[in-house]
């Protein structure tokens, strides 16, 4: 009798551990579907949701499913700080979160609710755990990007002079955030720096700005806007027949440059923190299966990369039975050169550096195509954290 | 008097008293007294709702005693609410207590508002609302480079407000006090409009000759109307601040100005009521078309995806049927369902 109790009772504790291993795991996805980064919001939120989607296929978070709760904030700062209260009161352990004006607004909202917090926002100061203790990225920040690409450019010059770049942003704290560092690199790397230029994102043309240039010949412009912005640049300087590459930040140029820019844009270099759709590699195999050979934008695949990047911290605090905000930040600070299936550079976090690597991808815009032109990874500077 | 249908008055104090009957001040204590009590029956997401609402109601009052009563329209306001919110953290930042910085912060919005405000002595409509945009970019220029004050485009942390040794870092907590903050604010803007000051921002609005030819200094009077407008403005950027203890450039772009706008002309120009009903009704919107995109999400995942596309153009067609159907805004929708009670079932 004694026995069948037992037998009885760890039959009763096993089925109770089974219940609570598949109960599901919450997770905030705040994204822009109908504002005025839904463009790219859309495909972001995209690869988000197709990388849940194959987690769960595979079993999710070490048995238990992914739900993400998803809320279209359109872009908007107090929609966005109303969105995560409700997602919070209904019990995410982590968020995905989007844009630069959210994702800086809830950045103590996260630190003090200890909620890890993924964005694509990458502005240097996110990668501080100083200033940012729970807010993680997938993509070298902005800075970072400007000096691989610089760097790049440098290594690749062939002439005995000097090269000469100019600096095309717009004033908007998304233009201006990585200016500063890539001004100072470029004058370490030995670029002679011949002007800088406003282009809003809105901006219609850019031919005044450009004429400017055309006077002091850059050899390179960097360009800091979003595709369309770009697109008239492009556009203009091809009118204007200008001999300049121009370097695209990770917004400023994606699939969408062709049908923007049409012929302008072959010629040139997009910065990038992802493979493109079709780049070999074993985590293109899966998206293929799962986007049924449909071509995707980069924004997606780094969207699936940065779900990745979180499940495999969830699933090393789940296994650590510390599925919780300071259990998923130690476990995503302990990770160390994590491969997402080859789709981006290896990540890795530190308890006092964010920044997941100092990695780019650069593309040449060509005949419709981003083509993989080279890797450039620069050294983990402390003195470059944050800034 | 069709709100006061009965009432008996004997002196004009009486009459212009904010709450002239017993029942009135009777609801007005209920309803504070539901407002007092139910962050302990609401969750922290309804709080924080709760919390972004009184943030704009006392923005939209603002708005409202300077574009509403004293008739100068304001395409600036957004801006003047990130004046209040860096001044406030700069302040903070300094060591000053919340209690002091606050209303600094306040001062200081009023301060710019004051300055911008001088050009509405020879503009007048649609030519102070581009003077008042102006105000708005360059303010937006100064938030986004004066880096040693704003932090320049990664913006300034900012510390939870602490009153009496009491850290404020819960959305309770922070309720409590931007209720307060918020009451005054409503009170104070529904005595301006009863005192002298009011009383010539009105005349202003009506007719600026004839409200000089009654003595009227128009410049003086102007300015006032910026200045306390610009300094609750100011107070709820300050408690905006305090409360996402993160402030960057970006949410006090023009996009932030016609939304107040939105607020006061849909609750009602020139109306105190109207501005909380205006700004209780913008700041839900949106959250009611989430929740009804997020039902439908559930049940045709092709019908919400056309539905978010269109959540914005849906926001618009709401503005515009307000002002087609409702030009005086939700405040007289008000007054006439209170009428029609009153006089039920009678028609007259």
């Amino acid at each position: 009798m004694k026995i069948r109790i037992l037998a009885i009772t760890c039959l009763a504790v096993l089925l109770c551990g089974t219940v609570w291993a598949s109960e599901p795991i919450k997770i905030g996805l705040l994204s822009d579907l109908s504002g005025a980064t839904s463009s790219v919001g859309r495909p972001y939120a995209d690869g988000i949701k197709a990388c849940a989607e194959y987690l769960n296929e595979e079993g999710g978070i070490n048995g238990r499913p992914i739900v993400l709760d998803q809320v279209d904030y359109a872009y908007n700062v107090q929609q966005a700080l109303a969105a995560y209260k409700r997602m919070k009161s209904q019990g995410i352990v982590a968020l995905q979160g989007w844009g630069t004006g959210d994702t800086e607004a809830l950045v103590k909202f996260v630190a003090k609710d200890e909620m890890p917090t993924f964005s694509a926002s990458y502005s240097a100061h996110l990668t501080d755990p100083n200033t940012a203790p729970y807010n993680f990225f997938c993509a070298a920040d902005y800075s970072t990007q400007a000096r691989a690409a610089l760097k790049f450019v440098r290594e690749n010059w062939k002439e005995e002079r000097a090269p000469k770049l100019a600096l095309i942003y717009p004033d908007a704290p998304y233009g201006l955030a990585p200016l500063a560092a890539a001004e100072a690199y470029a004058r370490e790397l030995g670029f002679e720096i011949v002007g800088k230029e406003i282009v809003d994102l809105k901006a219609m043309e850019a031919t005044t700005q450009l004429l400017r240039l055309q006077k002091v010949a850059p050899d390179y412009a960097w360009v800091g806007g979003t595709t369309p912005s770009t697109a008239v640049v492009l556009k203009d300087a091809q009118k204007l027949k200008m001999n300049v590459i121009f370097i695209t930040n990770i917004w400023g140029s994606d699939e969408n440059i062709f049908d923007l820019a049409g012929t302008a844009a072959n010629g040139h270099i997009s910065i990038q923190a992802a493979k493109v759709y079709g780049q070999p590699c074993e985590g293109m195999v899966v998206i293929e299966k799962l986007t049924k050979g449909v071509p995707q934008m980069t924004h997606f695949i780094r969207g699936f990369v940065s779900m990745l990047t979180m499940a495999e911290g969830l699933k090393r605090a789940e296994a650590a039975g510390q599925l919780n905000g300071p259990g998923i930040k130690a476990a995503l600070e302990s990770m160390r050169d994590f491969d997402p299936m080859g789709l981006a550079a290896p990540i890795s976090f530190y308890p006092d550096d964010h920044r997941p690597n100092l990695a780019v991808s650069l593309y040449e815009l060509r005949d419709d195509k981003l083509n993989f032109l080279g890797e450039q990874t620069l050294e983990r500077k402390k003195e470059w954290l944050g800034k | 008097m069709s709100g006061k249908c009965g009432l008996f008055y004997t002196s004009y104090r009486a009459e212009a008293g904010l709450f002239p009957s017993r029942f009135q001040k009777a609801c007005m204590a209920a309803f504070m007294a539901v407002l007092l009590i139910c962050p302990w029956f609401l969750g922290s997401y309804p709080v924080s709702v709760l919390n972004l609402i009184c943030i704009a109601v006392i923005g939209a009052v603002s708005l409202n005693l300077l574009t509403g009563v004293c008739g100068q329209i304001s395409l600036g306001h957004g801006a003047f609410i990130g004046v209040g919110a860096y001044a406030s953290a700069w302040f903070a930042g300094q060591g000053l207590p919340f209690a002091i910085s606050l209303p600094l912060g306040g001062a200081v919005a009023a301060v710019i508002g004051m300055f911008f405000g001088i050009p509405s002595l020879r503009l007048k409509g649609i030519y102070l609302a581009i003077a008042t945009l102006a105000a708005q970019l360059i303010l937006e220029y100064v938030f986004l480079h004066w880096e040693g004050v704003t932090g320049g485009p990664y913006g300034l942390s900012v510390d939870s407000p602490v009153i009496f040794g009491l850290t404020l870092d819960t959305d309770r907590s922070m309720y409590y006090l931007i209720l307060f903050c918020t009451v005054l604010s409503v009170l104070a803007a529904a005595n301006v409009m009863r005192t002298r000051p009011g009383r010539a921002f009105v005349a202003i609005r009506d007719h600026h000759l004839s409200a000089e030819i009654v003595g009227v200094n128009l410049f003086a009077v102007k300015l006032q109307a910026f200045g306390l407008s610009s300094f609750m403005a100011g107070i709820a950027g300050g408690l905006w601040g305090h409360y996402t203890m993160y402030i960057t450039p970006e949410p006090f772009g023009i996009g932030l100005s016609v939304s107040y706008l939105a607020m006061i002309i849909i609750g009602g120009l020139g109306s105190v009521l109207g501005s909380v009903f205006g700004a209780v009704f913008i700041t839900l919107l949106p959250e009611g078309l989430n929740m009804v995109a997020g039902s439908l999400a559930g049940l045709f995942p092709n019908v919400s995806t056309y539905f978010l596309a269109m959540k914005e153009g849906v926001f618009g067609l709401i503005l515009v049927l307000f002002l087609v159907f409702e030009p005086e805004g939700l405040a007289r929708r008000w007054r006439l369902l209170k009428s029609y009670w009153k006089l039920y079932p009678f028609a007259y």
